[in-house]
């Protein structure tokens, strides 16, 4: 326990009358590759979501090294700051170029000198193969291009936990491998990542945890193997026979 | 329109006057060691515009031009019996009441007849001179023979707005009434135009535009043949302040000049009057003869258009911006978000819903008539200029904020940005991006608009258009310079802001970079 970063305890989430998020319960440990599976409308993008406040849980507690981040008191930009976020849709900065996209928010919330923002982006950019791209807008790119930005800038900002939703679902299919490889290698620099994907296989090759969500609980969960080689829940099963018939 | 507009300005100023503590308008200036008269100075020979002292001509307040006429003759005679140095402002005729009665000016010497309806709001001195109405048609008309009044039976006849002269053409019958114009050049460009058939006028006008135009002429009619008026209407009197104490002095002093020398300083005055001086190649002429008042004009009316849409921007930026801040928070955050809402949407309904020529009068006359505010007029017109471009941008603005996709807020929420930070990295330089062909068009329009601030005695463009073509009668020609200068200036405009558009976008092609060392580091381009 004394390696745990963020801890979900009894999570829910409605909007309106529509509760999507019921009970959750999830540690997630330094160093660790968390997965969330999942059939669409199950609450995973809520999940990530509630986790850095882009939605505001309507009961439990959410912890981040044992501090309670709902708390009034809790400084979330700092929290925010640490804690990143990978978009399905990319989400870059449509008015700056690449590398300015991997320096802004060093500069402003971690007032890293521009020196160092950019020697640091330059670093990451070079790590998901961006470089030449630098001078480049947003516009100018491919999916899967833009995609690898959005990784680079969030890991610039040298985050102690990175969240993934559906990084590659907006993609072409020859493009997703390059996303892919970029995670991988993030994965075995050691950062903690948590990641909601449909890429099964890549799933199983990187995760050290697996949760299965299911109308908006965690219906199981266990390690890679115990998930996609002898999953016990019915419900698991199909979801899991569905993707390998594929 | 006209008496549409005229009816918005007044009924602003009866809504400014409710506000304020009534009757503080007398003492005014009065007091001062000054004798301020207003006139349109463009009614030739009452009143008109030149650019030298020539002829007994007094410098005209705030501008390098001088007026002339027998209105400023008067005047001075006036001034000088008071013991106070003679102060010309420059007034258009719908502003003389609203700026006499809040004390911009002391007195209006205008070539205005005392009519009942005036003397509910103003007072007047005795009579400076006595008229007689006519009617100016064009020399090849058939109207120009007329005699009496039923010969004009069908003609397409006008008057100038809110005179008696234009409620005098009911006493033709089958006259065709065409809307009362705003002023006499209007008049003269719609006779030669052939848009009407003619005009009612006052003889000395008559003898000023015959003598300078020679394809028009006047009609005069003998006793009972022509129109029936009320010595109120054809005598003009000095407009005053009700309970203005020089009254009596002034009285005094206008019973000092007999008839014998009124008649000859109007002889001198329509003998005097600025002619149209055309030899050679008519552009060079008008350019040489009124290059520094055009020059003047267009130079105010890029000012203003340039402060009021640059000031309106950044009125418009930071409504924007307070209206799309996030609706979050506690209950007391939230009400205060929801006033300050409530207030800015009042203030953009407002000045979008109201027509700029009557803010400008409300302000301006408003402001001084209720709080005894006196507004230099320039600085006016820069506020209401740039209020109202504020009012059109700010919703403008705020589209711009909104379009913006949510995922780059997130994206900035999410990296740690305040909602500040994601707004000025992230959020505004789209926003203003992609609000500046709105921006270019506020622009353009600021530029064609300040026109209307004539109303307030602005000397832009178009006021000093007016006043050029009220001198020379060279109504087309001079219309025509005017119009190439705006032609101009929006054209020129256009292309500038799209320019920093191309900019702001940046190069349409990046540049591929093999290695790092090919991106500029601002640490190596120092020593390199
Ligand atoms: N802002 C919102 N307002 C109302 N309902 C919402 C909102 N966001 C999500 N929901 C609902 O919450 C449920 C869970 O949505 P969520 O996006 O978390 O699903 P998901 O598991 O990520 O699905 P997918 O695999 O399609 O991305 C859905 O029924 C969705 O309609
Ligand atoms: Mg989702």
């Amino acid at each position: 326990m004394t390696d745990e970063i963020l801890a979900v305890t009894h999570l829910e989430k409605s909007f309106g009358d529509h509760q999507v998020l019921k009970d959750i319960n999830l540690q997630i440990r330094r160093g660790e590759v968390v997965t969330i599976i999942g059939s669409s409308g199950s609450g995973k993008s809520t999940l990530l979501r509630c986790i850095n406040l882009l939605e505001q849980p309507t009961q439990g507690e959410i912890t981040f090294h044992g501090e309670n981040i709902l708390a009034p008191k809790f400084d979330i930009t700092t929290y925010r700051a640490k804690v990143g976020m990978v978009f399905q849709s990319f989400n870059l900065f449509n008015n700056l170029n690449v590398l300015q996209n991997c320096m802004v928010g060093q500069t402003t919330v971690l007032n890293r000198t521009p020196e160092a923002a950019r020697e640091m982006a330059l670093a990451q950019l070079e790590k998901v193969g961006m470089t030449p791209y630098v001078n480049a807008k947003p516009s100018q790119l491919s999916g899967g291009q833009k995609q690898r930005i959005g990784i680079a800038r969030a890991v610039s900002m040298s985050p102690e936990v990175l969240l993934f939703d559906e990084p590659t679902s907006a993609l072409d299919p020859e493009m997703v491998d390059d996303v892919l490889d970029s995670m991988r290698a993030l994965a075995h620099t050691g950062l903690t990542m948590v990641l909601v994907t449909h890429e099964m296989a890549f799933a199983r090759d990187i995760s050290d945890h697996v949760v299965f969500m299911d109308q908006g609980v965690i219906a199981e969960e266990g390690s890679a193997e115990e998930i996609f080689t002898r999953p016990q829940k019915p419900r698991t099963q199909t979801f899991l026979k569905r993707y390998l018939q594929r | 329109m006209k008496h549409l507009r005229q009816g918005l300005i007044i009924l602003g100023l009866i809504l400014v006057g409710w506000l304020a503590l009534p009757a503080n308008a007398s003492q005014a200036a009065s007091n001062s060691d000054t004798f301020k008269v207003g006139m349109e100075a463009g009614y030739p020979p009452f009143n008109w515009t030149q650019t030298d002292a020539s002829n007994g001509a007094v410098q005209i307040d705030g501008s390098s031009a001088y007026a002339g006429g027998y209105d400023v003759q008067m005047a001075k005679k006036v001034a000088h019996a008071l013991g106070k140095k003679l102060v010309v402002v420059k007034t258009s005729w719908d502003g003389l009441a609203p700026a006499l009665t809040s004390g911009k000016i002391d007195a209006i010497i205008a070539g205005m007849s005392p009519t009942a309806k005036r003397r509910k709001t103003i007072d007047f001195s005795d009579t400076y001179y006595a008229s007689q109405l006519v009617i100016v048609v064009r020399k090849d008309s058939k109207y120009a023979q007329a005699t009496k009044l039923s010969d004009f039976s069908g003609a397409k006849l006008t008057g100038q707005l809110n005179t008696y002269h234009y409620t005098a053409l009911s006493q033709i019958k089958g006259a065709i009434k065409e809307p009362a114009m705003k002023d006499f050049p209007a008049m003269r460009v719609a006779l030669e135009s052939g848009t009407i058939d003619g005009y009612i006028s006052e003889k000395p006008e008559g003898i000023s535009v015959t003598g300078a135009n020679p394809n028009m002429t006047m009609v005069e009619f003998k006793g009972a043949q022509g129109f029936k008026t009320k010595p109120e209407d054809t005598d003009l009197a000095i407009g005053l302040r009700k309970n203005d104490p020089d009254k009596l002095k002034i009285n005094a002093a206008l019973a000092q000049i007999s008839q014998k020398e009124r008649n000859q300083l109007m002889t001198a005055a329509v003998a005097q009057q600025p002619q149209a001086k055309s030899q050679g190649n008519w552009v060079v002429s008008l350019l040489k003869q009124y290059g520094g008042m055009l020059a003047s004009g267009t130079g105010i009316t890029l000012l203003i258009s340039l402060v009021g849409t640059i000031v309106g921007f950044v009125i418009g930026l930071l409504v924007g911006i307070v209206r799309t801040i996030p609706r979050g928070g506690s209950a007391w955050r939230r009400g205060l978000l929801r006033f300050v809402d409530w207030l800015l949407s009042v203030y953009i309904e407002v000045f979008r819903g109201t027509p700029m020529i009557v803010q400008a009068a409300v302000v301006y006359y408003g402001a001084a008539q209720a709080f005894g505010w006196n507004m230099n007029r320039l600085a006016a017109a820069l506020v209401i200029v740039s209020v109202n471009t504020g009012a059109y941008l700010a919703e403008i603005m705020r589209g711009g904020i909104i379009a913006v996709d949510s995922g780059q807020f997130e994206a900035a929420h999410a990296l740690g940005m305040t909602h500040l930070q994601t707004m000025n990295k992230i959020i505004l330089p789209q926003a203003i991006r992609n609000s500046l062909p709105a921006v270019t068009n506020e622009f353009v329009i600021n530029i064609k608009d300040t026109s209307v601030l004539s109303v307030i005695s602005v000397s832009e463009l178009f006021f000093q258009g007016s006043t050029i073509a009220g001198q020379n009668f060279q109504f087309f020609h001079t219309y025509l310079i005017i119009s190439a200068i705006y032609l101009i200036l929006t054209f020129t405009i256009t292309r500038i802001l799209r320019w920093i558009e191309r900019k702001m976008d940046g190069p349409q092609n990046y540049n591929l970079m093999a290695n790092q060392n090919q991106v500029s580091n601002p640490k190596t381009s120092l020593t390199n």
